[in-house]
């Protein structure tokens, strides 16, 4: 063991949640540990008749689809919620990104429980076989990864909330336009649980992003604005080809890529910027934006599904006027 | 004729002008509209409007099979075995087209998308491969009318005016089956005992089967089962207890399916005093293993008085062996009143007990409410001190609004039948309360209501489970519902919940408990027949009618004077005569009301949910064969939206006081959901709880909750996120 590691060993300080410095972490905290879900709850094999009626392209497509997005939680449950932590500011924000990697680690566990309810081994091997070999799914994770493990603070945090807020939606498109439609809704519940949490990892990264710019030279600002701004643009070129590859067999692109659009302007607004794309190019199907919405507030029937709105509830004792009778 | 076989027709009221923004845009994306604000901050209702038009032009239209008339159309279906020639067979041809006639003059339109949509997803006919429709909404209202009627032209004519005038709406398998070849069953509800043996099991698995091919909900009773570790031929620590059983129950009703047309779904109750009373609550929680997980079955718990006693006094309630209760007694364990036997049972070393907080049982109760809607709650002592009928309630349903006597079925060891005992069947039907109130005669409403719901027990004989066979036969039992109470209260701009809104509510309820009695008894007197064990009913005593011959009930706001204007108040006069011919007659249905939650029904129906307030102004409704589509309250425009507020934030007290108004006039139950928000804790629940107890609630069905966004990570303009 190095001297280094073991002076470390000696400064390690006990969290104290008594002691709060910033309360944006405890109500993300509160919120993130309240939305705790599994994807056990979730009866997916109501869907595998109605997966039945999805043409092959389709079938195909959504375990692409489904196959990027587990790459991309992977990646963020494994290097970018953790890379994360070194560069908090306070304890608390570090006990978030714990929970932040943890809940990464469920989604991306989730898929796999979507893909063996629906599909056989072959299908499944194929596509994660894909998924290592497709150009633009590899190139979008690659560059996000070279700056989780890059040595500037600030650009893991805009990586990593452009990656929240931005590559999963060309991905999250396909299961509320099925759900729209009256297909696969029970994966739909499960994936809006993933964007419930998605929608609050991305909102309380960029916020820690703007946090910290509030330490940093009004140059060095300038310096990474221009460098958001280049990486979302990077990234939206390699995500429209992504697109395209994915979703031209089923004539989706068009209305995707203005998914895209609305998402990046949500994407740099967590980060505290103005929006890039104008509102004539972001005018997403109603169906998807209305879907979209990550509050819990779906009527579903309890006979067809087991919902996207329950939470862990706060266990408070009842007092004895409560029983006043 | 070619109005009834015109397929080009819209059936929605939408102006043809569009705006030019929505061309070109899908029904799906002109529906969601919906759920979004236009510029200047309003619900943009046309969009709906628009979405359900357009629903007919790209969708319906196209792919309704087309006749030249009637005729043609009618012998096809018989000939293709899609209608049931028996049907037919009972009228004339003449009758037969006069009845579509007057049903297609109605001009009939839907005011909603959703309401076109459910509909021709769900209830009408289409060909066999699935592809195309064979009836438009007047073809299914005739075929139900003529089906119930058997051959009563008067009936099936007055059948068809309530159901098309929209006052009365046939519970889902009823008005999705009646009249076709190919069909389930036309009753919604099933209850059934399971006994302490494996006999008694089996047949419960078998039964599960049988009656979700058939369609319907069925519910068990757990209680009577043995608890994990109980004895089996004497020798300790042998039993699984209930949940190995609610696995295979949970399995069957996954397996079985009313020919897709509905997903078989069950519920299972058990006594808050059955020692597994934890496990069974465990089974919803979030990080159940899977051995153990529930998924798709409902929960209920069967909660007496003396449960609340003990956790007001703090104290640990005892939960008792059914093994042992039953060699003790005799009977049941079901079948005894736990409040009653309480402290005996706690001092007989014969039974064996563990115990648990009372208070903890509460928590545990709410937090799994919290995490999953579950455990639905059955207020067992409130039940059965309210039941007009002898015998024991021991379970609710599937929603929650069933409460009915039952009676063991005994088993010879080669699985057939000791004695069959009597099991429980419900059909339903619900009117739609603005509608009903403005019907040109409230009573004649009900009546032919009564007669509808009657004639479905009438014609519903399920051999396949004999004691649910001759407990319809015995019983005759129905169930009217009611809808649209939150919709017609804020079309007549009165708070729910408020003073003038409890005042309606009860004296609504109350004229309706007596028209149901009184068509019970005419059909008591026409059939010269009562529901077996009238005799033992309070009806016969006569003790029902005390609080109604010996109290005045009359509105007592000048609003709900004003309501009822025209509209007959029954008298004291009134209930005086209608229980002495009763006391003669009797009445022919052994129960008469419950109001079931109407999903499905009141989209196509245009009603707001049961008698609950609404889960937002336009709610978003997902289910699997429909997906996410939204849905407005009725009524609602940008004018009168203050009397639109939400089930949560109008809270428990207006909901429960407005359920209790009504529950005094209800031989059975009503589902009654409660809405949180997710700042709620497990006290608020438990404090909602003891109120709707201490208030008379029988039941109470779901908990749900509605968690908003994080400030921060919303979608903007979006109807639903706002409050």
């Amino acid at each position: 063991m190095t001297p280094d590691k073991l002076k470390l060993a000696g400064h390690v300080k006990a969290i104290n949640w008594n002691r709060i410095e910033d309360e944006k972490d405890v109500e993300v905290w509160n919120r993130l540990c309240n939305n705790f879900w599994l994807p056990e709850k979730v009866p997916l094999s109501n869907d595998v008749q109605s997966w039945a009626t999805l043409t092959p392209d389709e079938q195909l497509l959504t375990m692409r689809v489904f196959t990027g997005l587990t790459l991309l939680d992977t990646l963020q449950g494994t290097v970018g919620a953790v890379s994360l932590i070194p560069d908090a500011i306070t304890q608390h924000e570090e006990a978030v990104y714990t929970n932040i990697a943890f809940m990464e680690s469920v989604h991306a566990k989730s898929y796999s429980s979507i893909f063996s309810t629906l599909a056989s081994t072959k299908e499944i091997d194929e596509a994660f076989r894909w998924s290592v070999e497709n150009v633009n799914l590899q190139k979008k994770a690659q560059i996000i990864e070279s700056y989780y493990h890059g040595d500037d603070p600030l650009k893991r945090k805009i990586a990593s909330t452009l990656l929240e807020s931005f590559l999963f939606y060309s991905g999250f498109y396909l299961p509320m336009y099925w759900s729209s439609r009256a297909k696969l809704t029970n994966t739909a519940d499960l994936i809006r649980l993933i964007i419930r949490d998605e929608a609050v990892h991305g909102y309380y990264i960029g916020y820690k992003y703007q946090k910290g710019l509030e330490k940093v030279s009004e140059e060095r600002r300038e310096e990474l604005k221009a460098w958001t701004f280049e990486l979302m643009f990077e990234l939206y070129e390699n995500e429209v080809q992504y697109t395209h590859d994915l979703y031209d067999s089923v004539g989706l692109a068009e209305d995707v890529k203005k998914f895209l659009h609305y998402n990046a302007n949500k994407a740099l607004m967590n980060l505290g910027y103005e929006a890039m794309f104008p509102a004539a190019v972001t005018d997403v199907s109603p169906a998807i934006l209305s879907a979209l919405s990550p509050n819990s507030d779906e009527n579903h029937d309890f006979f067809s599904g087991s919902g996207s709105s329950y939470v862990i509830g706060k266990a408070v004792n009842t007092e004895d006027d409560d029983w006043d009778f | 004729m070619d109005t009834i076989v015109s397929d080009q027709e819209v059936a929605v009221k939408a102006s043809k002008e569009m705006p030019a923004a929505w061309e070109g845009m899908s029904y799906h994306e002109l529906n969601a509209m919906l759920n979004l604000y236009n510029s200047k901050g309003e619900i943009q209702f046309d969009a709906d409007k628009a979405a359900a038009r357009q629903y007919f032009l790209q969708h319906v239209n196209n792919n309704t099979v087309f006749f030249h008339d009637l005729e043609e159309k009618l012998e096809y279906l018989v000939k293709n075995e899609y209608y049931e020639r028996e049907t037919l067979d009972q009228y004339s041809m003449n009758f037969i087209r006069g009845l579509f006639q007057q049903a297609y003059k109605k001009k009939f339109r839907f005011e909603t998308f959703l309401g076109a949509f459910k509909f021709y997803t769900s209830y009408t006919l289409k060909t066999f491969d699935g592809n195309r429709f064979l009836e438009r909404y007047e073809d299914r209202v005739c075929m139900v009318a003529l089906h119930l009627a058997r051959g009563n032209e008067e009936l099936a004519l007055k059948i068809v005016d309530e159901i098309i005038d929209g006052r009365f709406q046939p519970a889902t398998p009823t008005f999705l089956n009646a009249g076709k070849a190919q069909r389930g069953e036309l009753v919604s509800c099933f209850l059934l005992r399971i006994e302490d043996n494996m006999e008694s099991i089996g047949r419960s698995i078998n039964s599960a089967l049988q009656l979700s091919k058939r369609g319907g909900g069925v519910a068990f009773a757990l209680t009577n089962i043995r608890e994990v570790g109980a004895p089996i031929k004497q020798i300790e620590n042998q039993s699984s207890g209930v949940i190995p059983v609610m696995k295979l129950l949970e399995d069957s009703f996954s397996y079985a399916n009313q020919l897709g047309a509905r997903q078989g779904a069950g519920a299972v109750y058990l006594h808050a005093h059955h020692p597994d009373i934890n496990r069974f609550l465990d089974t919803k929680r979030e990080n159940a293993d899977e051995k153990v997980r529930i998924k798709t079955l409902s929960l209920g718990v069967v909660i007496p008085d003396i449960t609340f006693e003990l956790a007001k006094r703090d104290e640990d309630m005892y939960l008792f062996s059914p093994y042992d209760v039953e060699k003790v007694y005799g009977v049941p364990f079901s079948d005894i009143s736990v409040t009653e036997k309480y402290y005996e049972m706690v001092d007989d070393s014969r039974i064996k007990k563990t115990k648990i907080k009372a208070r903890e049982f509460f928590q545990t109760l709410a937090e799994i409410q919290f995490e999953s809607g579950y455990p639905y709650i059955m207020f067992e002592d409130t039940v059965n001190r309210e039941n007009p009928i002898e015998g024991k309630i021991i379970m609710s349903n599937l929603c929650s609004e069933i409460l009915q006597v039952s009676a063991p079925t005994t088993y010879n060891d080669d699985l057939s039948y000791n004695e069959v005992g009597k099991d429980i069947s419900c059909n339903l039907g619900s009117l739609n309360i603005a509608k009903a109130m403005d019907s040109p005669n409230l009573g004649n409403t009900i009546e032919t209501a009564i007669r509808a719901l009657s004639a479905v027990s009438d014609m519903s004989n399920i051999t396949s489970v004999p004691s649910i066979a001759k407990g319809n036969d015995e019983s005759h039992a129905i169930g009217l519902g009611q809808m649209n109470l939150h919709g017609y209260l804020a079309r007549e701009r009165v708070h729910y919940g408020s003073e003038e809104g409890l005042d309606f509510t009860n004296i609504y309820f109350y004229t309706v408990v007596y028209h149901a009695i009184r068509a019970s008894n005419l059909l008591a007197i026409e059939t010269a027949s009562t529901f077996a064990g009238f005799e033992n009913s309070t009806y016969a005593s006569g003790a029902f009618f005390d609080k109604y011959t010996d109290g005045e009930w009359v509105p007592q706001t000048a609003k709900v004077v004003e309501l009822f204007d025209g509209v007959h108040i029954p008298t004291q006069e009134d209930w005086r005569a209608l229980k002495a011919s009763v006391m003669e007659h009797g009445i022919y249905n052994q129960n008469l009301q419950a109001v079931p939650p109407t999903g499905s029904i009141s989209y196509i129906n245009n009603s707001t949910s049961s008698i609950h307030p609404i889960a937002s102004m336009i709610e978003i409704r997902k289910e699997g064969k429909l997906g996410r589509v939204y849905y407005p309250a009725p009524y609602l425009s940008n004018d009168n939206l203050e009397y639109y507020k939400d089930a949560y934030e109008i809270g428990f007290e207006k909901v429960i006081d407005t359920y209790a108004a009504a529950t005094q006039h209800v031989d059975q139950g009503l589902s009654l959901t409660l809405f949180f928000k997710d700042t709620a804790t497990t006290r608020d629940i438990n404090k909602a709880q003891i109120y709707a107890w201490r208030k008379g609630i029988k039941t109470i069905y779901y908990i749900r909750l509605r968690q908003l966004a994080l400030e921060g990570t919303e979608v903007e303009n979006c109807v639903s996120c706002q409050l």
